[in-house]
């Protein structure tokens, strides 16, 4: 990459002092590390000291120790106290020393002078950058209104910051990562419970997982706890056309056919209703439009579905009956990542309906609702700006989207189609749209609408090589953060914060500081009249033990808070009970009760390419990670031994894999660990970034092969509605 | 025949257009109401403030029609009359919009 490097520390001469330092992180003193770290702190050897703080290295954030010597990160520890990760950190959470000690990080400011994406960079000073950010804001601000900005962050503890930002620009056009993950989701519990429960996965004698992958796209506690629950007798079955780490270990791995996971739960209710296998209290106490459900479901026999689905009415009628026999300790799994298909708020309404016929709301081993702490705030009122349009740049491209979240697939179409109004900057932060949102070209082609964009981010993600301007941020072991709340099933409800293990490296500077300065040139110096010191003590006002446990064990639980704390209580929804027929949905002209719509059938010569995770990859943000690259130095295709015989594809050998819109060449995976009609690939390959030097022209991007489809409802990304030829190189 | 189903359909996208139109005036504008929101009412109804802390998800959608139907019963009535029409139905529009029980509760903040 041809970056200056005066005045800093060369590419080259980090790779050889990393290298040694590879070589020696445990154990042994890593010497070489000293070059990394400043006078000050190295003059008194062999200092150890510990230091609570929360990995980033994915959306979790479980509890970790760092150990430091010298001043040096040597070695991150799981923090037992952490009820949340059950005293554990994973594979990507040991190696965040490594995104911390990254030869490939973001040194300092970089201006883009070629082309966009052409990767030739000029240093500019901390100074000069916010400068020209602030007078493109400024340009486009006056010339577009202020909601011809654009603002996407990442989950990030420091993304409140950037939405604050935002807020007081006075753009309303701020998406997160959410809508390539799991608004589907949430759509569809929040529109029958009213609220998004949480599974209680430790708990439960009998789960049922459509499509989720816990023992590899990793969650906490449930991950964890899935693995202690079936020691203590749970049976776990697994509905996924893949073979994953989790079928392996369930009880039953059903290999259905992909898209139809709809028909599986109407007929699992169908047999709860028709052989009275529900819990009649509970629905005649707790639900709306039972009566509705119960016609609805009667022609959506185990018989029907077996045809749909693949797998044997006769077991689709016992797994109801065992469903039933285990409740209300018995779920069916909510899951996370719900962007798959058109119809996806749908299917998840029918994962809901079936958990609420079952009658385990509130209660141990079923869906629960543990209070969060409430932490404070610093509250400003943001100033309204006149010449605003009146609705976000995507509203009314999907049925029902949420308002503070939007869809990315959505805002891109309307950049690109400049309607219904003009959108000509974009700041991103730690968010990389150009590796998890589906159709890459497409991105490519929003960015070529944009008069400027500027990326923060810890290494240069193939989104910072498309920006104009990029901006290096620390990693998470080394900024100060504010109170974070958050819930952990029945383990707790509880706050974390982090502070600095080591000074930040190089020029990186936390995006608070960053939009702190831009709001400065801005004249909205006021609404940032803070620190992160004052922030915090805003939030902890009110809560002097959660301040003194942070201090001492690095992490405050709020234990027992889990179950029977909803009792007597309405249900957020119109009816105040749980609508297992949705009269909002009605009014809107959107099916009231999910209606079975059949996949596209896979044309012939063609499969269907799915999404998903392992347990040391989180999307593209990890597959640089020096540590975890040793696990994975490139992605594969997964294809069946049938149709590659049938194609001439031998194990090992590239093939190119093609859709209506793009195309990667990578290695087959000849398996039959996936469905003959059913591919797959890993995310975070395939990058165009020269700055991620260890995955640089390795492997195929899956967001250049997915075609860009949106839930009907939610405006989620659909990527499992692409159809890919493969054929041997 | 075609040229006359033609021009029902164009006949009906406009009325529907002009409910359309009609209905998103009635609502107000959430956006400005958010801000109308926090300028006219959080003064009193926050932490530490004269009244309760008041939010969008504290009510219903029906409470909140309630609550806009009868006003003039409000003790803060007189802070009310000097609002116009425009910036109420904006409030509206954002309070009834994030209600409680509706598809895009606020968050807390």
């Amino acid at each position: 990459m041809p970056m200056k490097t005066k005045g800093t520390m060369s590419r080259r001469s980090f790779m050889k002092l990393s290298a040694a330092a590879a070589a020696t992180t445990v154990g042994s003193s890593s010497r070489i590390l000293y070059a990394l770290v400043s006078e000050k702190q190295g003059t008194q050897p062999n200092q150890l000291r510990d230091q609570f703080s929360a990995c980033d290295m994915c959306f979790n954030k479980c509890g970790l120790i760092a150990r430091v010597e010298d001043g040096v990160v040597k070695k991150l520890d799981p923090n037992p106290k952490s009820l949340k990760s059950r005293g554990m950190l994973c594979a990507r959470g040991n190696a965040g020393v490594r995104q911390l000690y990254d030869p490939d990080r973001l040194k300092y400011p970089l201006l883009r002078k070629g082309q966009r994406g052409e990767g030739r960079w000029q240093r500019l000073s901390w100074e000069q950058a916010l400068d020209h950010a602030a007078e493109q804001m400024e340009r486009i601000g006056q010339k577009y209104t202020r909601c011809g900005f654009l603002f996407m962050a990442g989950t990030d503890m420091q993304s409140t910051f950037v939405h604050h930002f935002a807020e007081v620009y006075g753009s309303y056009n701020v998406i997160s990562h959410e809508s390539n993950c799991l608004l589907s989701r949430n759509r569809a519990f929040l529109d029958t419970y009213g609220v998004v429960p949480t599974p209680d996965i430790i708990h439960s004698k009998h789960v049922i997982m459509p499509g989720a992958n816990r023992f590899e796209a990793l969650v906490t506690p449930d991950s964890i706890d899935l693995m202690t629950a079936m020691q203590n007798g749970c049976k776990l079955v697994v509905l996924d056309p893949r073979f994953t780490k989790t079928a392996a270990l369930a009880d039953e791995w059903f290999a259905i056919k992909p898209g139809t996971d709809m028909a599986f739960f109407l007929a699992v209710a169908q047999v709860l209703i028709s052989e009275n296998l529900y819990d009649q209290k509970f629905v005649a106490e707790k639900t709306s439009g039972f009566e509705e459900l119960r016609t609805h479901v009667q022609p959506y026999t185990p018989e029907w579905a077996a045809g749909e689905t693949e797998i044997p009415a006769k077991d689709i009628r016992r797994l109801a009956r065992e469903l039933a026999a285990a409740a209300p300790t018995a779920m069916v799994y909510p899951g996370r990542r719900s962007s798959d298909y058109k119809d996806s708020t749908q299917i998840r309404r029918s994962f809901a309906i079936v958990n609420a016929l079952l009658g385990n709301w509130d209660q141990k081993g079923g869906l629960i609702l543990p209070k969060k702490i409430k932490t404070g705030s610093i509250s400003h009122d943001p100033p309204f700006y006149e010449d605003n349009p009146d609705d976000r740049v995507d509203a009314g491209r999907a049925q029902m989207m949420f308002d503070e979240e939007g869809s990315f697939k959505h805002t891109r179409d309307a950049v690109i189609e400049g309607k219904p109004y003009p959108i000509k900057g974009w700041l991103t932060y730690k968010t990389n749209p150009m590796q998890t949102g589906a159709n890459r070209n497409k991105t490519i082609e929003m960015i070529h609408k944009l008069d400027f964009m500027v990326t923060v981010d810890i290494a240069m993600s193939d989104t910072a090589w498309m920006a104009d301007l990029v901006l290096p941020a620390p990693s998470y072991l080394e900024r100060q953060d504010p109170v974070s709340a958050f819930l952990a099933s029945s383990a707790c409800s509880g706050v974390l914060t982090r502070d600095p293990v080591v000074p930040a490296l190089f020029e990186s500077k936390p995006v608070f500081w960053i939009v702190k300065e831009l709001a400065k040139r801005l004249d909205l110096a006021e609404y940032f009249d803070f620190t992160i010191e004052d922030f915090r003590k805003a939030q902890l006002k009110k809560l002097p033990e959660v301040a003194k446990a942070l201090k001492n064990d690095g992490v405050y639980n709020l234990v027992g808070h889990s179950h029977g704390i909803h009792e007597g209580k309405p249900f957020k929804t119109r009816s105040k009970k749980i609508e297992l027929y949705n009269s909002r949905y009605a009014e809107n002209g959107i099916n009231p009760l999910p209606v079975y719509r059949p996949p596209q059938a896979v044309p012939e010569n063609h499969f269907r390419i799915v999404v998903g995770r392992n347990a040391y990859i989180t999307q593209s943000a990890s597959t640089n990670n020096t540590l975890l690259w040793e696990l994975e130095h490139e992605n594969c295709l997964w294809i069946h031994p049938v149709p590659a015989k049938r194609l001439g594809i031998q194990n090992e050998k590239l093939v190119e894999v093609q859709s209506a819109v793009g195309k990667g060449w990578l290695k087959a995976r000849v398996t039959e660990d996936t469905r003959p009609d059913t591919v797959y690939m890993d995310t975070g390959f395939g990058v165009i970034s020269e700055g991620l030097s260890k995955i640089f022209g390795k492997g195929a991007c899956i967001a250049d092969v997915l075609e860009d489809h949106a839930d009907r409802i939610s405006g989620n990304m659909a990527m499992h509605e692409t159809f890919v030829t493969v054929s041997k190189i | 025949m075609l040229k006359r189903i033609g021009s029902v359909l164009i006949i009906l996208f406009f009325v529907f257009a002009a409910i359309g139109i009609v209905m998103a005036a009635d609502k107000g504008n959430a956006r400005k109401g958010k801000y109308l929101f926090r300028k006219n009412c959080r003064t009193c109804h926050c932490e530490d403030g004269s009244a309760k802390p008041l939010s969008p998800i504290d009510k219903t959608q029906a409470q909140w029609d309630e609550v806009f139907k009868s006003i003039d019963k409000l003790s803060c009535t007189k802070e009310w009359a000097k609002l116009s029409e425009k910036d109420r139905n904006d409030m509206y529009a954002h309070l009834w919009g994030h209600a409680f029980d509706s598809p895009s509760p606020a968050k807390c903040k």
